[in-house]
């Protein structure tokens, strides 16, 4: 069809217009652009394969690992202890998690206020003999500060005055702190059980200060008497 | 590599190898000029869309694929470019420049001068053509394409390509036949 409509003379009149070309500056300047692309070489639109593919594979593997790591941390951030125990608990004692248990720091704390409350109420009265309110049982410290005491007095050289003046007070503290003469004078009865006679003679005799009309028993006299 | 296909030697260029642009745009570059330079009024126009032309090539090679003829796919870029400037400035025509080549088949000054009041009015005639028409004709004349080949190369229809080109055939020969 073209062929058709194609009229010789049109046609070498028209190139007799002339053969005109781009000024070589033209030609220079996009040859140079084609150059400079090939040698830069911009990111291809498909997957790199081959030789330049390792390091998409390490940009994953890095991305996964960074995931994994990101994910862990904020799980054992999480504000919710009673989470974070049960999973160290489903974790088992093989688990290497570092987070420390929360069990047994709390614990005494606990217990101390359970005592606390109690002591107040009645139940072991041998807490009345402690020498602080909210110490364990009474016999224990009432034990264990003059044995302190004692050691003191081994070891230094002024123990003597120290030491009569913590047996006083220790005697002077058991008046002070028995609600009954009965109570008293059981808190004398331990300090001999324990040997503690000093104590004891000091107590007995700050009893019989306290209570000066009160009659001892005498089955319970002959355990608050030194024999 | 001169004797290369043009869509072999794009291939080429798109793995890599610079030197099958070159001779490329070595086969390519007279044409397509004139093509651009015929299609607007302005030499410094012309220049300016000719190079964005070859931008284009150089920044599609990646997506190359040899579906159609490498000529349908660069005046195909070069039609979008210059439907992009009819659209900002209007439809303009290019003038014939000062001292453009003239048949020299007589020695007689009054011929010589009458073969340049031809050319010259062959020239206006094509640039008075409609953008459409005259685009038809370039393709035809520059790129030597058929009638189906303008039509994808313009996104035209085949019968729509072939009445402009027949348009455009009748109107410069009427100005021979006149002359």
């Amino acid at each position: 069809m073209a062929e058709d409509e194609r009229d010789a003379k049109v046609t070498q009149r028209y190139r007799e217009l002339g053969g005109e070309e781009p000024a070589r500056e033209l030609d220079a300047a996009i040859l140079a652009a084609s150059r400079r692309a090939v040698d830069s070489r911009p990111a291809p639109l498909v997957a790199p394969t081959g030789r330049r593919g390792w390091y998409v594979s390490l940009a994953a593997a890095a991305i996964l690992v960074l995931a994994v790591a990101v994910t862990v941390h904020v799980e054992r951030q999480s504000p919710d202890a009673e989470v974070a125990t049960r999973g160290m608990v489903l974790q088992g004692p093989a688990s290497t998690a570092p987070a420390p248990t929360p069990a047994p720091a709390p614990a005494p704390v606990e217990v101390r206020k359970e005592r606390a409350r109690a002591a107040p109420e009645g139940g072991a009265r041998r807490d009345e003999f402690a020498p602080e309110p909210s110490a364990k049982p009474a016999a224990p410290p009432l034990a264990q500060a003059p044995a302190r005491a004692a050691d003191a007095q081994g070891t230094l050289a002024s123990a003597p005055r120290a030491a009569r003046a913590m047996s006083e007070n220790v005697a002077a503290r058991l008046m002070v702190q028995a609600d009954s003469p009965e109570q008293a004078l059981q808190g004398i009865v331990d300090l001999r059980r324990q040997g503690r006679h000093d104590e004891a003679d000091k107590a007995l005799a700050e009893f019989r200060k306290r209570y000066p009309d009160y009659r001892i028993p005498p089955e319970m006299l002959e355990k608050v008497e030194r024999r | 590599m001169g004797e290369a296909a043009d869509e072999e030697l794009m291939l080429a260029y798109r793995d890599g190898n610079a030197a099958a642009f070159e001779t490329l745009y070595t086969r390519h570059r007279g044409r397509l000029y004139r093509f651009v330079l015929r299609g607007v009024k302005s030499r410094a126009v012309a220049e300016e869309l000719y190079q964005e032309v070859w931008m284009r090539v150089i920044e599609a090679r990646g997506r190359y694929a040899p579906q159609a003829k490498f000529t349908t796919w660069l005046y195909t870029i070069a039609h979008h470019q210059l439907v992009d400037h009819w659209r900002k400035r209007g439809l303009t025509v290019v003038a014939l420049d000062e001292g453009e080549a003239v048949p020299d088949g007589s020695q007689d000054p009054a011929a010589r001068a009458q073969a340049r009041e031809d050319l010259s009015r062959f020239a206006h005639a094509l640039a008075a053509l409609p953008p459409a028409q005259r685009e038809a004709f370039l393709l035809h004349e520059e790129a030597g394409m058929t009638v189906a080949e303008i039509a994808e190369a313009t996104g035209s229809g085949l019968e729509a390509a072939k009445s402009r080109l027949r348009y455009a055939m009748q109107k410069l020969k009427a100005v021979l036949d006149n002359g």
